[in-house]
């Protein structure tokens, strides 16, 4: 069995707004494997993103990780942080929510990388993509000279750099090397005349060809982990496919994991080895891609399964999920299993909070596959089942 | 005209901005000040009593010493003596050079500058709105020269060529009857109120522009609104969807506007007082300008009370310009005046 | 290159406005009451003199023969005769234009050397002391009318402490500059210009500090909440490249713009300053002329202005050009 590369545990975002406390990400556990694609599944406003965001730092104020911990197998990072961070490190583990500010600015890069929906919102549309590319170049050239493994905030960087750099070349943050660098990672995603190109703007690039760009330079860092956030949301049905393809390419040459977040069970389908269903915050379902699509236990990844068109379906109409998705505001989230208001097979069982548990399959055997539900261990009971009549409403949330 | 979300809004941004507060404070204390200046004074501003000259403000009393020489035996004898300088309770914040009440000149020049700066604003805006409106709204030629227009009369530095047109036409005024002085309510005070007349319509000459520009911005957008298709679908007039549709939703822009420039213009005011280039002798500008000539022998406050007043007001339109372009919509073309 | 043909295209665009500039100031002088030659001849003229003046101008001729001849002398840089000085204008225009420029200059540097890092500090550090400080600063600065501020440290500085010249422009750049030859004189030459210098730039340059400040300020802070802000720190690039290279460079551009829509307050603020510090530049010139009621003088001063203004634009937009590439391709 192949080795985590990656492992949450207990992730936990809110968002502390003036509407009231949002619950965007809730005791979320998840593993990464080495070399695999992990893929992460949901509905808009399922908190795919915003967990994202979450292992790689970047949740923005009124957003704050409350609980967890993200777990970053490095031998390296580990040793070097035995003794200072004890509670940190586990094996060749290191909790990377413990570590200093700097060091997690510094994973960014050479632990993960990140590719966002729309490419075009993800660069600064008055520098062109070479130098952009070569910033993460630099980022990273820099960070490998460094030993110590912290970098300050500045680097020295402030004002009167600004007005220099515009001015003198030798006072540029960027180095030569790391813009050949990046030409040479713009042919690798296959980007035609890259050194051309990489003096071009944004605008002046197709949306298919400035993803591939982020992909390079997410590249730039040599990562371990890529995360993608919708890779292919924005772009047109054949560009998906050869953003795709560049993606599977890469991640078999690189060597590398790859989370790939989408609402998309179609290209979860063709490019991830395992998957996890996330709704309203929570992971309800895990497991490798066999076990989740073909033995479905949850009844929200039923549903989904149920609702893609298909083709060869003799009957008209859709089999959507009733309902709609509910509110993340803590004062109205019940103490509950979240999804028993639309679950057609949910029980009294169900108003009570569920836990995660292992399948229990007599027939093959799983790997990893993990349901939110009781359903796993105990099969449906039509006498225990929840009256159609049952009033949500009256729901109070313990801590109000 | 304007919707109830906005009005929500504006009452939201006001209860959690104590500058917006403030604001209001500022800028209603000072229109009511400018209206019911006959009231508020103490003293008729343009009486001179030249016996109680160059008085300081109350808690300013100084001594001073006075150097005086004079023929003795043929003789030029000097003599330096102490002479105490009161300051008069009548005159709480002291006399100008000859000898009329600050306190008094300072209310009524509250008048002079948010009556040019109201009325600038609007003449602004009457020019200006309609114009660019057409323009946005048509395009073509028109839209074009209006462009180009612009760029050039955006070219001279307002405040040069409001001197100008100041110096080529003269410095009428119109003389308006105190309404409240004629009503008897009131006596000892000025009977009438001069509004410097071509100050206002230069001052307005000069601005219109801005108004052009974000009418002419709002009308380029909101044309391909759906709403305006469906008008014109139904047959709408022209005038009518300019008037009806159109301007109704470029308000809130032009609102945002109209609060800086009303401050601008009160700054644009002052300067060309203080330059000698308004009509009217009862206004701040033309009093910091006479306080100036004591800077040297030590009445400070001729100069000083006045400028204070212009920032008192213009502080407090500024705020309630920020309240509003934060409530109405913060993505506004902010910065445009003089 | 893409960059020059913009520039000259703003060129032409810009020789477009000096025209119009040019045609307005001729058309001024039909406006005037009474009959163009008030425009040009001194109240006290006698009929003789009105008379050669009205030949001189041309009056007797067609309007576009006027037109034709004023647009003519103009291209020789012929602005005209005051008869009130007895001086041709142009040399008097020219002379005093030093005077000006190193006023704005000075306050230009003020404002942009104090607001900009002020802007983005108040930007980064919100609701901190720095940012309150700095948004009450700014918020005083725009309200404040600049020759009462000037008259103020008049009187605080310069008489009550005697640290400034009253007035007057005594020492002036060109002086520090040559006087970079000796180190002693040096010292004592720039500290002379200073201390002409100092105030008039500083009431000048307090409202653009103030309003670029404001600007900066909301700016950066517009521009820190767009995505690619958020992805550009995900590659792990250091917070201050974040703020300076990115943001701040693309917080600059609109700056900029408004900047070069209120270079006419600059100039007319300089005008103010030079009649508050009597500094002998283009304003007094022009303030002068029209007390004297000199009009050819105020024509020719306001030709200049309107030239240099343009000229100005063209370069702020060049500079806005190089902050922001997509601007060339329109």
């Amino acid at each position: 069995m192949t080795e985590e590369i990656l492992r949450v545990r207990n992730l936990t975002t809110r968002f502390f707004t003036e509407e009231g406390q949002i619950n965007a990400v809730e005791h979320v556990d998840f593993d990464v494997r080495d070399g695999e694609v992990f893929g992460i599944v949901g509905e808009s406003g399922s908190g795919k993103s915003v967990t994202a965001l979450s292992i790689i730092d970047l949740v923005e104020s009124p957003g704050r990780i409350v609980e967890g911990e993200v777990w970053y197998r490095n031998a390296d990072l580990a040793d070097e942080h035995r003794e200072s961070h004890p509670d940190a490190v586990d094996g060749e583990f290191v909790d990377i929510r413990q570590l200093p500010e700097a060091t997690r600015r510094w994973l960014r890069g050479p632990a993960f990388a990140t590719i966002f929906q729309d490419p075009m919102s993800s660069l600064n549309p008055s520098i062109t993509v070479g130098e952009q590319i070569a910033e993460a170049v630099e980022v990273q050239r820099r960070a490998r000279a460094n030993p110590r493994r912290t970098r300050s905030r500045t680097q020295g960087y402030g004002l009167s750099r600004f007005l220099l750099d515009s001015v003198l070349p030798s006072q540029h943050y960027v180095s030569e090397e790391s813009h050949d660098h990046a030409v040479e990672l713009l042919e690798q995603v296959g980007i035609p005349d890259p050194a051309e190109r990489a003096t071009e703007y944004p605008h002046q690039f197709s949306g298919g060809m400035l993803q591939r760009a982020m992909v390079a330079q997410a590249l730039a860092g040599e990562p371990d982990v890529l995360i993608a956030d919708e890779p292919t949301t924005a772009l047109d049905v054949t560009i998906q496919a050869q953003i795709l393809n560049l993606l599977s390419d890469l991640q078999q040459e690189e060597d590398m994991s790859v989370v790939l977040i989408t609402h998309n069970l179609g290209v979860i389908a063709r490019m991830c080895n395992r998957v996890g269903v996330m709704y309203a915050g929570e992971i309800v379902e895990r497991g490798s891609l066999v076990d989740v699509f073909e033995n479905p236990v949850h009844p929200y990844t039923q549903g989904l399964l149920g609702s893609i068109p298909d083709i060869e379906d003799p009957s008209p109409r859709l089999s959507p999920i009733e309902g709609n998705v509910p509110s993340l505001l803590d004062s109205q989230m019940g103490d509950r299993c979240y999804f028993a208001d639309r679950c057609p097979k949910a029980m009294e069982v169900c108003l009570t909070p569920v836990a995660e548990r292992d399948v229990q399959d007599e027939s093959a055997s799983t790997d990893g596959h993990r349901v939110r539900c009781v359903l796993a261990d105990q099969p449906y009971n039509e006498a225990d089942a929840l009256a159609e009549s049952y009033d949500w409403s009256t729901e109070v949330s313990a801590d109000d | 005209m304007v919707s109830k979300r906005v009005v929500q809004n504006l009452r939201k941004e006001f209860r959690q901005s104590g500058l917006a507060k403030l604001g209001l404070v500022l800028v209603v204390s000072i229109i009511l000040v400018a209206v019911f200046a006959p009231f508020i004074a103490p003293h008729n501003p343009t009486t001179q009593e030249l016996g109680q000259a160059q008085l300081p403000p109350l808690g300013f009393s100084e001594t001073k010493e006075a150097t005086t020489s004079e023929m003795v035996d043929g003789e030029v004898v000097t003599k330096t003596v102490e002479k105490r300088v009161e300051a008069n309770a009548a005159h709480p914040l002291g006399t100008d050079g000859l000898g009329r009440d600050m306190l008094s000149r300072t209310v009524y020049g509250a008048r002079t500058s948010l009556m040019v700066g109201v009325l600038g604003t609007v003449f602004a805006a009457l020019v200006g709105v309609p114009i660019g409106l057409i323009a946005g709204y048509y395009g073509g030629k028109f839209d074009d020269g209006l462009m180009r227009f612009a760029d050039v009369s955006l070219a001279f530095p307002s405040l040069v060529l409001a001197i100008a047109l100041i110096g080529l036409w003269g410095r009428a005024a119109v003389v308006l009857p105190d309404p409240f002085v004629s009503a008897g309510l009131v006596s000892g005070m000025p009977s009438t109120f001069t509004l410097p007349g071509t100050v206002v319509i230069v001052v307005g000459l000069v601005n219109w522009v801005w108004f052009a520009r974000i009418a002419r911005g709002e009308a380029l957008s909101l044309r391909d609104e759906e709403y305006v298709k469906a008008a014109r679908a139904l047959g709408a007039s022209d005038s009518t969807i300019l008037g009806s549709h159109m301007l109704p939703n470029a308000i809130t822009p032009i609102i945002v506007l109209a609060t800086v420039q009303v401050a601008a213009i009160i700054l644009l005011e002052s300067s060309l007082s203080f330059l000698g280039f308004s009509g009217t002798t009862l206004s701040w500008g033309f009093d910091i300008a006479q306080g100036r000539n004591y800077i040297s022998s030590g009445q400070w406050w001729i100069a000083t009370i006045p400028g204070l007043a212009i920032m008192w007001s213009v502080i407090g339109i500024n705020l309630i310009g920020d309240w509003l372009r934060d409530a109405l919509d913060p993505g506004i073309e902010g910065e445009g005046g003089v | 290159m893409a960059l020059g043909r913009f520039a000259i295209k703003r060129t032409l665009q810009g020789i477009g406005v000096v025209w119009g500039v040019i045609t307005v100031v001729f058309a001024l002088r039909f406006v005037t009451p009474g009959s163009a030659i008030n425009a040009v001849a001194p109240l006290d003229a006698d009929q003789e003199t009105r008379q050669a003046i009205a030949a001189e101008l041309g009056l007797d001729q067609p309007l576009y023969l006027q037109y034709g001849q004023y647009l003519f002398d103009l291209i020789q840089g012929d602005l005209g005769f005051s008869y009130i000085r007895g001086q041709a204008v142009t040399p008097l225009v020219l002379s005093k234009i030093p005077a000006t420029v190193e006023l704005a200059l000075a306050a230009t540097f003020v404002a942009i050397v104090l607001s900009i890092p002020l802007g983005v500090l108040s930007a980064t550090r919100r609701n901190q002391p720095v940012d309150y400080g700095a948004t009450l600063f700014s918020l005083v600065g725009i309200s404040t009318p600049n020759f009462w501020l000037g008259i103020m440290m008049i009187l605080v500085l310069a008489v009550e402490f005697g640290i400034f010249n009253t007035s007057g422009r005594g020492v002036n750049a060109g002086d520090v500059l040559l006087s970079i030859v000796g180190p002693e004189r040096f010292l004592d030459t720039l500290i002379g210009w200073l201390t002409y210098i100092t105030l008039p730039a500083i009431a000048l340059g307090t409202y653009f500090t103030a309003l670029i400040t404001r600007l900066t300020r909301s700016g950066m802070l517009e521009e820190l909440g767009k995505p690619y802000i958020r992805a550009t720190r995900a590659k792990g690039l250091p917070e201050t490249l974040v703020q300076y290279k990115h943001a701040l460079r693309n917080t600059l551009t609109p700056v900029i713009t408004v900047l070069g829509l209120q270079l006419g307050t600059l100039i007319g603020g300089a005008v103010i300053t030079e009649a508050v510090f009597t500094w002998p530049g283009l304003g007094t010139l022009i303030i002068r002329s029209i007390n004297l009621r000199d009009w050819p003088l105020l024509q020719g001063s306001l030709i200049v202005i309107g030239i240099s203004f343009v000229l100005v634009n063209i370069l702020v937009d060049m500079i806005y050009a190089y902050l922001d590439p997509r601007v060339v391709y329109d």
